[in-house]
């Protein structure tokens, strides 16, 4: 009779501690009158304020509120790990190329013509036409055509072990450039200290300052390598490459397939020079690098160009000389290019607001914003990006006041330039800005997009890195092996002798004041008894 | 029996309040080794096998990783003893030895974390090169207050009658101490050893911080395991770890008995 009583308070207890995770869960499903859009991206990668301004733009097409849930991930691992086993109950990530390849082969994503087809009669009535977007089948949408082509010709059709093209579920060739619309992109390369290594060093020598083969004395032991395993194993493969040190046989690969070939033989040599250049460098940074190099803790780093940029904006720079505390450079011979992009996966629940969010991602102006607050350069094209008077505004706003909150710009009436729309364009789209005096100032706006960190030539010295599948595990077990050097550090075994010897003494000088004291007690026992 | 059993009225016995602690170590202790336990033998894709044992077991980097653990734990526990006996010691000689072991006590109160991000800062202030010698200064200074607070409870607890008895047959200091409270305070050793070693071969944001990496433990290797989604080896390097918690745990109870027994055969 009571034993009821006693399963209630247990099963009360359980609900106590269960139900609270499980609401946590619920909450992105949403309930209640406004609509909701779960985005999945990573930590500091937006400007936040595009959330509200999408919101706004949302209910001003649509007429109906939506709310967003951003979410972040830190690693493209920690994304999959959840998205794979179906936890993440999210509308939009946002991975890179590697990780949607392997996401789009274990058939967790959306098509985004299928997607647009789920949800035409909406569009049609509201006259959303979703220009921006490259993944719908009509070209390039808003995003830089260089930087598709090369996602095209990496990841526009699958092969597989018979050579035929892979085909999705309802029979087409997979293209994953239908399940993605680019969001940022950039080159891995390294970054300097301009005071330290010189201009003529780093084209003399490439990646392997990395490895301080010039044996700069300041260097040595103040490089850091990014503790990720890809982008590491990336650096060891162009090093090997710039110096003929690759195995037999891989002379007449191009960059693009020899970072993406993973077999025994390259991993091999890929481990004996990263073992090597573990006894040239500081360490393997996490997310320190930008602060460590600023604060000249290192002097060269493994970088992203979106890292790059934000500490060379970040670090000194002296007006006199005209030089930047920190430089950074992409060996020409050979290097990685990268891109992150928005994704739909099978679990999405609001597809239209995801569409709509993508597309306005896509939008000149917002491609600039993101681009501003994130350093990495937006996959908009710059081309569009240049012609829209909108977006350079923003660009021109993002340095229209000094440190002190003085304006550098005024209109020409004189009164300073605040916002986007005292900003005047001539037919060229230059900007027309006055000085305090009222002289005409010059802004030139191909400054930003001729800047070759933020938009470098795309050429076949870049190559992407793709999926590594099956073999990821031998390349894991390779960077351990890497990072833990060889064998048993010896030094711990001289501590240990030291500890052990220092034990050794203490004891044994007790046992020998011990042996000294007794001596005379025993004599003068001895004394007594004669006596 | 059984319908006397059965009509026994529910009472907020003691039992009752270690419900929710029975639950909580189910939800989260229990489950968790199961998963790791289940896990060591799938592939990556859910699939029997015994693949990961080989993994781990054959490579030598993992075997090297480890040996390293060890070795690194053995020296931070070492010097945590030379270090904090003699202070345990001075500090229950003293009567202002409880406040004193206070402010030992007290840095435990900040995090950890926050602790060694600063250790770091002044080593580069210091313009000192981040190595191995640094990890371990950072696993003593961190785990020194473990060794102290139970010597120093051991020590202070010593009935001082032992001492003075020993003192008055006509024993040196060095041979009271020796004789009595080295012997005497083998249990409060124990205890410090447990909480530093086990500890200690498990860490791994400590050695990663303080050499910016270049020092690869075993807590780290699990971590980028785990991190890597290889589920299968890394629940199979947890279960190596486990069982070197279990092995030490068991030489220490061992040690325990036989202080204790010391303890005894004083008489």
């Amino acid at each position: 009779m009571k034993k009821p009583v006693k399963l209630i308070v247990l099963f009360a207890l359980l609900a106590c501690i269960l139900l609270p995770t499980l609401t946590a869960c619920d909450k992105a499903d949403g309930g209640g009158a406004a609509e909701r859009l779960v985005i999945y991206n990573w930590e500091d990668y937006i400007d936040i304020d595009m959330c509200d301004d999408f919101e706004a733009y949302y209910k001003e097409v649509t007429g109906r509120t939506i709310e967003i849930t951003y979410t972040t991930f830190d690693t493209n691992e920690t994304m999959m790990t959840k998205v794979l086993k179906n936890d993440a109950n999210v509308d939009l990530i946002c991975p890179s190329e590697y990780a949607i390849e392997k996401l789009l082969h274990a058939g967790c994503l959306l098509n985004h013509n299928d997607v647009l087809a789920d949800i035409s009669a909406q569009a049609a009535e509201l006259g959303l036409t979703f220009d921006g977007m490259s993944s719908l089948k009509r070209g390039y949408g808003n995003i830089e055509p260089d930087v598709m082509d090369v996602i095209v010709d990496m990841f526009g059709s699958f092969e597989d072990e018979n050579g035929d093209p892979v085909k999705d579920a309802s029979g087409r060739n997979l293209d994953m450039t239908e399940y993605m619309v680019p969001y940022f992109w950039g080159t891995l390369g390294i970054l300097y200290n301009t005071g330290v290594i010189s201009e003529e060093e780093l084209e003399e020598y490439g990646w392997g300052v990395l490895w301080n083969v010039q044996q700069n004395e300041k260097l040595e032991n103040k490089i850091l390598m990014k503790d990720s395993v890809r982008d590491s194993y990336a650096a060891a493969v162009f090093y090997m490459y710039e110096y003929g040190l690759l195995p037999e046989g891989y002379a007449d690969y191009s960059v693009q397939e020899l970072i993406n070939c993973t077999d025994d033989v390259m991993l091999q040599a890929a481990e004996k020079v990263l073992t090597e250049q573990r006894e040239h460098i500081s360490g393997y940074e996490v997310d320190f690098g930008k602060d460590d190099m600023i604060n000249e803790i290192v002097y060269a780093d493994l970088a992203w160009s979106g890292d790059a940029i934000y500490a060379i904006e970040e670090g000194d720079y002296d007006e006199e000389t005209d030089t930047y505390q920190l430089g950074y450079y992409v060996p020409p011979k050979a290097s990685n290019i990268w891109y992150d992009g928005w994704v739909i996966p099978k679990t999405v629940n609001n597809k239209f607001a995801a569409m709509m969010f993508i597309d306005f991602m896509c939008q000149p102006v917002n491609g600039i914003r993101n681009s501003i607050e994130v350093c990495y350069s937006s996959a908009v094209s710059k081309d569009i990006i240049r012609a829209d008077e909108e977006a350079c505004a923003q660009l021109i706003l993002s340095e229209a006041f000094d440190d002190n909150d003085n304006a550098l710009f005024f209109k020409a009436d004189g009164s300073p330039v605040e916002s986007e729309e005292d900003i005047v364009f001539d037919e060229a789209v230059n900007p027309i800005l006055f000085d305090a005096n009222g002289n005409a100032v010059e802004y030139n706006l191909d400054e930003y997009f001729d800047n070759e960190v933020r938009y470098p030539e795309i050429n076949a010295s870049l190559g992407v890195m793709r999926d590594f599948g099956a073999q990821n595990d031998a390349l894991v077990s390779m960077w351990q092996r890497a990072k833990s050097g060889k064998g048993i550090d010896t030094s711990l075994w001289w501590i240990l002798l030291v500890i052990i010897a220092l034990i050794a003494l203490v004891v044994g000088a007790y046992f020998i004041v011990k042996a000294l004291k007794l001596r005379p007690r025993k004599l003068k026992a001895d004394g007594g008894t004669k006596e | 029996m059984k319908a006397k059993s059965a009509r026994k009225p529910f009472r907020l016995t003691k039992k009752a309040f270690g419900v929710p602690y029975i639950l909580f170590l189910l939800l989260f202790v229990v489950i968790p080794l199961v998963l790791i336990l289940v896990n060591a033998f799938l592939d990556s894709d859910n699939n029997l096998t015994l693949a990961n044992f080989k993994i781990f077991f054959t490579s030598s980097s993992s075997l090297t990783v480890l040996g390293n653990s060890l070795l690194v734990g053995v020296i931070t526990t070492l010097i945590c003893i030379i270090i904090g006996y003699p202070v345990a010691y001075i500090l229950s000689k003293m009567s202002s030895g409880k406040i004193l072991v206070l402010l030992y006590v007290i840095p435990m109160g900040v995090n950890f974390l926050i602790r060694t991000l600063a250790t770091k800062a002044i080593f580069i202030a210091m313009d000192i090169e981040l190595g191995m010698g640094t990890v371990i200064f950072g696993m003593v200074y961190n785990y020194l207050p473990f060794m102290i607070m139970p010597l120093h409870t051991t020590l202070s607890s010593i009935d001082k009658s032992y001492m003075e008895a020993a003192q008055d047959l006509g024993a040196d200091k060095a041979t009271v101490f020796f004789k009595t409270t080295l012997p005497l305070s083998v249990s409060g050793v124990i205890s410090g050893v447990t909480m530093v070693f086990i500890p200690t071969i498990s860490t791994y944001a400590i050695s990663q911080l303080l050499s910016n990496g270049k020092i690869f433990l075993f807590g780290d290797s699990i971590q980028l395991s785990f991190e890597q989604g290889m589920y299968g080896v890394g629940s199979i390097m947890s279960i190596v770890m486990l069982v070197f918690v279990l092995i030490s745990n068991f030489i220490m109870n061992r040690f325990n008995r036989q202080g204790n027994s010391v303890r005894r055969s004083l008489w």
